[in-house]
């Protein structure tokens, strides 16, 4: 059923593209492609965490990467009541409703056999524990073994070196699916690839610091969970290089929509249909940059590309304490100039939701004002529009006020 | 310059006990004491595990606190989150997250090793109590022996009428793992030779055998429900009974520190890096070497990692025709009612 979701995707966006040749669709069509091809035949299939894991690692094999999390979770986008009813499947299964949506849906979409075979089953110890217990799960059902890439809270020779060991035997694994031999030298110009995309990347962060901004940045943020789907892949560069040169146009031409307040956005956006965005239209709010987005790595080395590729993961946002993230968010604060802060807070999403607190008060000292906005990811039944408007509205009202 | 410390509390199965022992401290499994987590509300998501929440409650009170130092694992996403709120919120000297890997091969055992020694070390500057490889030796051979002995008193438990009360043997271990009293070791003998004496074969009827499995536990609460319902609780596969006094730390290996990370990321191991068909097989052991009737998960309500494994629990011990129940708990109790009714219906069903 999905697979048929994703092939009309995939015409559908082709079709706007020949149209209207925007970069945004152009990542759309290649997560699109990315999904049908994981039904191919004939293709190897290696299920990952596109936003955790180091994909440069992946395009240096020819195998096609599949990440359970968002190919299921877009359901909603298109039908969220047929999401919620495949949430029940699992739910009768006994998977708890204190389970994330994202990972109820998942788990009732293998029941369903709506999932690609997969060769290779890999995921990553962050960002939650969730994901990697659901891996588990998924990995059982298809009798599987799931490899975790495991990555402390701590940046050290030590923790460094056991996650570049970690890479080198997934690697070997790659090796086995794939039935190629790991190359050096590819992995080294995957990484240059990536490089490369990550400085045009911070091009269009750049150009989000100003004002106006003429976008609501939704893409910004859903783009920090799967654009990283392509690092190491030409392709990656391409459309951040469209990106940026669409953003200048935009700035050239002026701002079709007034930008009253700016605002950054934490944690994750909704992937059910939600008022939000038309709510954040009617009232002037751009969201400038996702907390996710920010281009938080720095270059990677292409002389120790697994020690490198460690390093891109531990210094994830959402690994390490508390400092790592507020850092982050201080930084956003700091170059933006934002009127506020919002939170989505979907409800099993205990390692984000958890720091809430403490986010508040590093804002309040910023005084910079915060919203936490409770929802779901994709679950339906635990999103209420008026609920969210009636946030929304207060939190608009508060930035008003101080404008 | 260092601080005159007694005691180090910990949270979580994974931190070795024998470095802080080493370091001449106490070593401290911390329970969350309060009553409500009412006090935590204010600071921590309220769809968080229970069990961090009344640590948070009773940190914010000064219990965790009433320790001189308390050290994290990162055993999972709330404990992370408990360790950087208790750090902004709570006031303790020493305030330590010693990162345990979440995989249990080589390169994990090597790494979780060279952390391990860091904690030793980052001890002993704070308390200017030095860790020496001797004092650690010494303190591997203590622990062993206090596991052992509690083991020992376990495998009586496979004996029918219990020698022991489920749930004595449930509060004893709490008593051990909460570093009260001296000699631990020589007690927990003498309990044991006095056990040994008093069992008898086969008296009195046969009582259902339960065998309670989840996460951690530090009331008896769940075990008193079952023993009023006429049930018996002859092991527990939980952080804080019998799962946790299985493990054994090498006494004669090279690398001590290597030994503690082999055994402490070691078997028997939890929903957080065992995969649901790994703890299937264990439980299933426990099944037949404990003569069960029924199984009891139970599992912290928002715990993530448990939950996810309780399907594929359920499906397969009723697939081998062993009766199953599964239950969440608040870590507190609160809701012990609900919980009798179930429990009681479940022994209801193993009796008739």
């Amino acid at each position: 059923m999905l697979k048929k979701y994703y092939e009309e995707m995939k015409s559908g966006l082709e079709a706007a593209y020949q149209q209207k040749p925007r970069a945004w669709t152009r990542m759309n069509i290649q997560l699109a492609s990315t999904f049908v091809e994981a039904f191919r035949k004939d293709a190897k299939v290696v299920w990952t965490s596109f936003y955790s894991f180091p994909m440069e690692l992946l395009a240096a094999f020819d195998v096609v990467p599949f990440d359970f999390e968002i190919f299921t979770n877009l359901l909603p986008m298109f039908d969220a009541d047929k999401a919620v009813e495949i949430m029940n499947r699992a739910e009768e299964d006994g998977y708890s409703t204190d389970i994330c949506s994202f990972h109820r849906l998942a788990v009732g979409c293998c029941l369903l056999g709506y999932m690609p075979e997969a060769d290779l089953m890999l995921t990553s110890s962050y960002y939650c524990d969730g994901k990697a217990k659901a891996n588990q799960s998924l990995a059982g059902h298809y009798g599987q073994e799931s490899i975790s890439l495991d990555v402390p809270n701590e940046i050290s020779k030590e923790s460094v070196d056991y996650v570049a060991g970690q890479l080198r035997r997934i690697a070997a694994k790659l090796e086995e699916v794939s039935g190629q031999e790991f190359e050096l030298n590819r992995l080294r110009e995957c990484i240059r690839v990536s490089n490369r995309a990550r400085r045009a990347y911070g091009q269009l962060a750049d150009l989000q610091k100003v004002t106006p901004y003429p976008y609501i940045g939704i893409p910004v943020v859903n783009m920090s969970i799967f654009s990283n789907m392509l690092a190491g892949r030409e392709i990656q560069e391409q459309i951040y290089l469209d990106m940026v040169k669409e953003s200048q146009e935009k700035i050239m031409k002026g701002n079709p929509v007034p930008e009253k307040y700016r605002v950054a956005w934490l944690a994750w956006f909704p992937t059910q249909p939600t008022n939000i965005t038309q709510i954040f239209r009617e009232n002037g709010v751009s969201i400038v940059m996702g907390e996710l987005a920010r281009n938080y790595w720095g270059e990677l080395d292409e002389e120790l590309p697994f020690e490198s590729l460690a390093l891109w993961s531990l210094k994830n946002p959402y690994v390490g304490t508390i400092e790592q993230r507020l850092k982050g968010i201080n930084e956003i604060i700091d170059g933006y100039k934002l009127d506020g802060v919002v939170h989505f807070s979907t409800d099993a999403c205990r390692h984000s939701c958890a720091a809430q607190k403490l986010i508040g008060d590093a804002l309040k000292e910023r005084d910079i004002p915060y919203l936490v906005l409770d929802g779901d990811m994709s679950d339906k039944r635990r999103y209420s529009p008026d609920r969210t408007q009636l946030l929304l509205e207060n939190f608009i009202g508060v930035m008003a006020g101080r404008k | 310059m260092p601080i005159a410390f007694n005691s180090i509390g910990y949270f979580c199965s994974l931190v070795p006990v024998e470095i802080i022992t080493a370091a001449g401290l106490k070593p401290v499994r911390v329970k969350g004491r309060a009553e409500t987590t009412a006090a935590a509300d204010a600071y921590l998501y309220p769809n968080m595990c229970p069990y961090i929440k009344s640590l948070f409650a009773d940190g914010l009170d000064g219990g965790g606190s009433a320790c001189d130092g308390v050290v994290f694992t990162r055993s999972c996403d709330g404990m992370r989150r408990l360790y950087d709120a208790w750090q902004a919120y709570v006031p303790n000297d020493f305030v330590y997250m010693l990162e345990a890997p979440k995989n249990c091969d080589g390169l994990a055992v090597e790494y979780f090793a060279s952390q391990l020694r860091i904690f030793a070390q980052q001890l002993g500057k704070k308390t200017g109590a030095e860790v020496k490889e001797g004092a650690l030796a010494k303190a591997v051979k203590a622990a062993n022996q206090v596991r052992h002995s509690m083991q020992e008193l376990y495998a009586m438990q496979k004996k029918s009428p219990l020698p022991v009360n489920g749930s004595e043997l449930f509060k004893l271990g709490l008593e051990v793992l909460s570093g009260d009293g001296q000699d631990t070791a020589g007690r927990l003998m003498s309990v044991y030779d006095s056990v040994k004496k008093q069992a008898g074969p086969g008296q009195g009827r046969k009582k259902p055998r339960i065998l309670v499995s989840g996460n951690v536990m530090d009331r008896p609460g769940l075990f008193e429900i079952i023993e009023r319902a006429g049930a018996e609780v002859p092991v527990a596969d939980l952080c804080t009974a019998s799962r946790y006094f299985e493990r054994r730390v090498d006494e004669n290996a090279h690398d001590v520190y290597g030994a503690l990370a082999a055994a402490y990321l070691g078997e028997p191991r939890c929903s957080r890096t065992a995969t649901p068909a790994e703890i299937f097989a264990r439980l299933g052991k426990k099944v037949k070497e404990y003569a069960i009737d029924g199984v009891l998960l139970t599992s912290l309500k928002y715990c993530d990692q448990q939950l996810n494994d309780i399907p594929y629990l359920v499906k397969r011990f009723t697939e081998a025709g062993t009766p199953v129940l599964f239950v969440e708990n608040d870590y507190l109790f609160s809701d012990s009612g609900r919980l009798r009714t179930r429990v009681e219906a479940f022994i209801e069903t193993l009796e008739s």
